[in-house]
């Protein structure tokens, strides 16, 4: 049997599965609780219990000391479920995020289309609506490898919910989106996961924003902008595009004609390596150099949004704090490799 | 039926904001400027204190159970040790060194720490700040407590622990570890911070406290181990409060960064020069080796300092000024530095010893590129005085760089052959220095640095005029058994004769 657990100080209640963990329920609802070890040692993930029973599992008697038990305090990691109970966690409040619990979804693919040589545009739609905020990502079950997922951002606004949009670029020796590019076929049924992420526009900042985007990291940037313009934004708002050459610039003259329609929103696409495009007369360089070139490296009092490659979003952030521009108002979706991961990594960020 | 609304629940920041911020107050008759004299003249521009981060949000009230129960924990095992003989589970008595010279020169460090948090606790005008300095402070006495308490145990029975505090004052090698305490005390508040939170307490003390600590319990210390244990659970605190110190200045103004810089080169030799004395622990004194300074040098510097530096980077900060010397010293450092204890130790309150053919083995292996060529030739050539009974005392007295306090000892980066010795006038006094890094400190402030206190020109002062005999006397070090080699010391007598009664009757005409 399972029970409901209240997440203070969000006030949100989740279910919570005979011999889950207190951690591994909210995660899976969407509700992130800080966690490191994720065995009980490290007391990063210790909360506080206001009501119910709980059984401490294997948390470290030096991570949770015996007056702290006492006290009511657990490890998420490896707390589980007696009763229905109420917990109170170290969660900073987040008054932009609408923790939308996670639920599984079926789709029917309606439309692919060549978006660049290397990026296609698949669209669901879906049995029944998707909650989601924009920016949000989903995991795709693909065919190949079998019964693996793999997590892309929604690239179209939220609206109605029942039609999603991703962008999936083909990654060179990649399974998972070789079979979405080779394979995958009008009317095909699939099966997804999500919403994901915690990537989404502050407005409680009430701050001008900047999007920068590289490649087909383009995706959640598309569907937090078009959101907001829907929605009668009237912060500033730019974006930095960034591509290697004219072909793989997608959504081009969507975004030109968006910033003749809409005085609050600049659109500075800039290409990389645009040798072969003469007629070019955007911004020749990488994003982090037209941010840098168009705000003349100057961000204060900005929030900034990146996605992409791990390289590009290192690069911004460098030029970010060269302008003045910190952790605090730096918001990314990374999505990292393995080996990424295995980097030393000292803790003077959190975040970025 | 009603549906009451719920007020949404503070989080856990907005509580503890309000239960830090709310302490402070605007002065009404008093201008800030008069309320936080010190706060300005570093040239750190602050223009909004609510921006610092309070990296841990820790009451007052809840701090006080946390330590509690660790003082509870501390002082059972502390008991336990007293009264099982704790002192005998020791590897050997040489282990003892290492012990003394923490309790000359680092608890008496963790005092000088407590003293300054409390200080700058008090200079800093944001109320986050001031709470986390508060408890820093308060940590800081408590490691220094628990330290003298662990080890007092140990002046029981053996030799050197007894006037600690007169040696932290008075005793030539203590000078370092004090000095550097004394130039951050008397550094504004935000060098303060640069100097004991973040290049001490982030840049350097896992250098220190992790193999001291693994050092403590391959030898079967665990009175230290669990002081050890003890501080380090305040240690996550410490290195936070330090790097959200130095986040929070670069981030504040551009003008900070090159006077953060002026400051990370500065406090980052300092530390590094201190910890010469941590080395000779790791390579020679510790009877069971933990890792050579070479193998925590690469894990603890060169990894995390690595990634740090990388990460400093993005506000502009490049590693420190001494970085490249700091490595091109890691193969030599605890060889000159023990071969310059060994010769001068009847001036010292530890022994020191010649390492065995065993223990030169090791330290071949450990220094491939150095041991072999530069120094088992000196130590065999020691061995050999000593075994004809004419073993090499330098009774000349080191000279002493102006600004690390440490005897000029070391050689210079590029050529082990060549000593490294600089020196400065400065009007009309002649100054030395052990380096290039320790002259350039000086120079940027030459006004501070020719006033520090230096024991061996003490030394020649009224009242001891160059007596050695009195200066013993003054510094509290009893000549024959506080002093000189291990090898015959009562130490040794002791240990060996305790260790052996504890395992066997006891016989006539044995010491008890």
């Amino acid at each position: 049997m399972s029970f409901r657990l209240t997440i203070e100080p969000l006030g949100q209640e989740i279910e919570v599965a005979p011999g889950q963990t207190i951690l591994d329920a909210s995660l899976r609802a969407g509700i992130w609780l800080p966690h490191a070890c994720c065995h009980g040692l490290c007391a990063t993930c210790k909360v506080q219990l206001l009501d119910g029973e709980i059984d401490h599992g294997e948390a470290s008697s030096f991570a949770l000391m015996d007056f702290e038990r006492d006290e009511g305090k657990l490890l998420a990691c490896c707390a589980r479920l007696e009763s229905d109970a109420t917990i109170e966690a170290d969660i900073d409040h987040d008054e932009d995020a609408r923790n939308i619990p996670v639920r599984d979804f079926v789709g029917t693919v309606a439309r692919i289309e060549d978006l660049t040589p290397t990026i296609k545009g698949v669209f669901i739609d879906l049995d029944q609506a998707m909650d989601f905020q924009a920016g949000q990502y989903v995991n795709l079950e693909v065919a190949a490898p079998a019964g693996a997922r793999r997590a892309f951002s929604i690239a179209n606004a939220p609206a109605d919910g029942r039609h999603i949009e991703l962008n999936v670029r083909r990654v060179p020796g990649g399974q998972g989106t070789g079979w979405i590019h080779d394979q995958l076929r009008l009317g095909d049924r699939v099966r997804l996961a999500g919403p994901y992420g915690r990537f989404h526009v502050r407005r409680s900042a009430a701050a001008p924003m900047i999007f920068l985007a590289g490649g087909s990291g383009l995706s959640s940037p598309r569907s937090m902008i078009l959101d907001l313009l829907a929605a009668g934004a009237t912060e500033g708002i730019t974006l930095v595009q960034g591509a290697r050459s004219r072909e793989e610039l997608y959504y081009h003259q969507e975004f030109v004609a968006l910033a003749a329609a809409h005085p609050n929103f600049r659109y500075v696409p800039a290409l990389s390596d645009a040798a072969a495009d003469a007629d070019w007369t955007g911004f020749r360089g990488f994003v982090h150099e037209a941010a840098a070139a168009h705000f003349d490296s100057d961000f204060r009092g900005h929030q900034a949004y990146l996605c992409g490659p791990p390289v590009m979003i290192d690069a911004c952030i460098n030029a970010l704090m060269q302008g003045r521009l910190f952790e605090r108002d730096i918001y990314t979706e990374k999505f990292l490799s393995a080996a990424d991961a295995q980097q030393a990594r000292s803790p003077l960020f959190r975040r970025i | 039926m009603d549906v009451k609304a719920v007020p949404k629940k503070l989080g856990l920041k907005e509580k503890y904001r309000h239960l830090t911020r709310g302490l402070g107050w605007e002065p009404s008759y008093q201008t800030r400027e008069a309320l936080f004299p010190y706060a300005g003249y570093e040239g750190i521009r602050i223009h909004d204190w609510d921006r610092w981060e309070d990296p841990f949000r820790l009451t007052m009230d809840a701090y006080w159970k946390y330590q509690a129960e660790k003082e509870r924990k501390f002082y059972a095992v502390i008991d336990a040790h007293a009264q099982n003989n704790g002192h005998l589970n020791i590897t050997d008595a040489r282990y003892l060194s290492a012990l003394k010279i923490f309790l000359q020169a680092i608890s008496p460090g963790e005092y000088a720490a407590h003293r300054g948090f409390a200080r700058v606790g008090r200079e800093f005008p944001g109320v986050g700040t001031q709470v986390a300095c508060q408890m820093q402070a308060i940590d800081e006495i408590r490691h220094a407590q628990t330290q003298i308490h662990a080890l007092s145990n140990y002046n029981r029975y053996y030799h050197g622990f007894h006037a600690f505090a007169d040696a932290r004052d008075r005793i030539w090698y203590t000078s370092v570890a004090r000095s550097f305490f004394d130039d951050a005390m008397s550094a504004g508040p935000f060098e303060f911070m640069i100097a004991i939170g973040f290049s001490f307490e982030y840049v350097l003390t896992n250098l220190l406290f992790v193999p001291f600590m693994s050092g403590a319990a391959y030898n079967g210390d665990m009175a230290t181990v669990t002081f050890g244990f003890s501080a380090q659970s305040d240690e996550a605190r410490h290195m936070t409060l330090g790097l959200e110190c130095i986040k929070f200045m670069l981030e504040q103004d551009p003008a900070n960064v090159p006077i953060v810089q002026r400051w990370f080169d500065k406090w980052f030799w300092r530390g590094f020069r201190v910890l010469g004395l941590v080395s000779t622990m790791m390579d020679y004194m510790l009877p069971k080796r933990v890792m050579s300074w070479r193998e925590a040098w690469e894990i603890y510097g060169v990894e995390n300092g690595g990634a740090l530096f990388a990460d400093l980077a993005r506000y502009g900060i490049r590693p420190p000024a001494g970085w490249e010397d700091a490595g091109k010293a890691i193969d030599h450092m605890s060889h000159q530095f023990m071969l310059g204890l060994y010769q001068w130790s009847f001036g010292t309150s530890f022994h020191s010893w010649i390492p065995s053919e065993e223990e030169m083995d090791w330290l071949a292996e450990k220094y491939p590129t150095t041991f072999e060529r530069w120094y088992r030739p000196r130590w065999d050539h020691l061995r050999k005085l000593a075994a004809a009974g004419t073993p090499f005392k330098n009774f000349g007295l080191a000279k002493l760089c102006q600004c690390c306090q440490l005897p000029v000892v070391f050689t210079e980066p590029d050529d082990p052959t060549l000593s490294c010795h600089r020196e400065l006038e400065y009007k009309q006094e002649k100054y030395h220095f052990c380096s290039d890094h320790c002259l350039r400190i000086f120079e940027d402030e030459a006004e501070k640095y020719v006033q520090a206190w230096l024991p061996m020109p003490q030394l020649f002062q009224a009242p001891l005029n160059g007596d050695v005999g009195a200066w013993m006397a003054w510094v509290g070090l009893k000549d024959g058994l506080d002093n000189g080699d291990f090898a015959g010391s009562p130490d040794q007598r002791n240990f060996e004769q305790w260790r052996r009664n504890a395992t066997r009757n006891h016989r006539e005409g044995e010491a008890q």
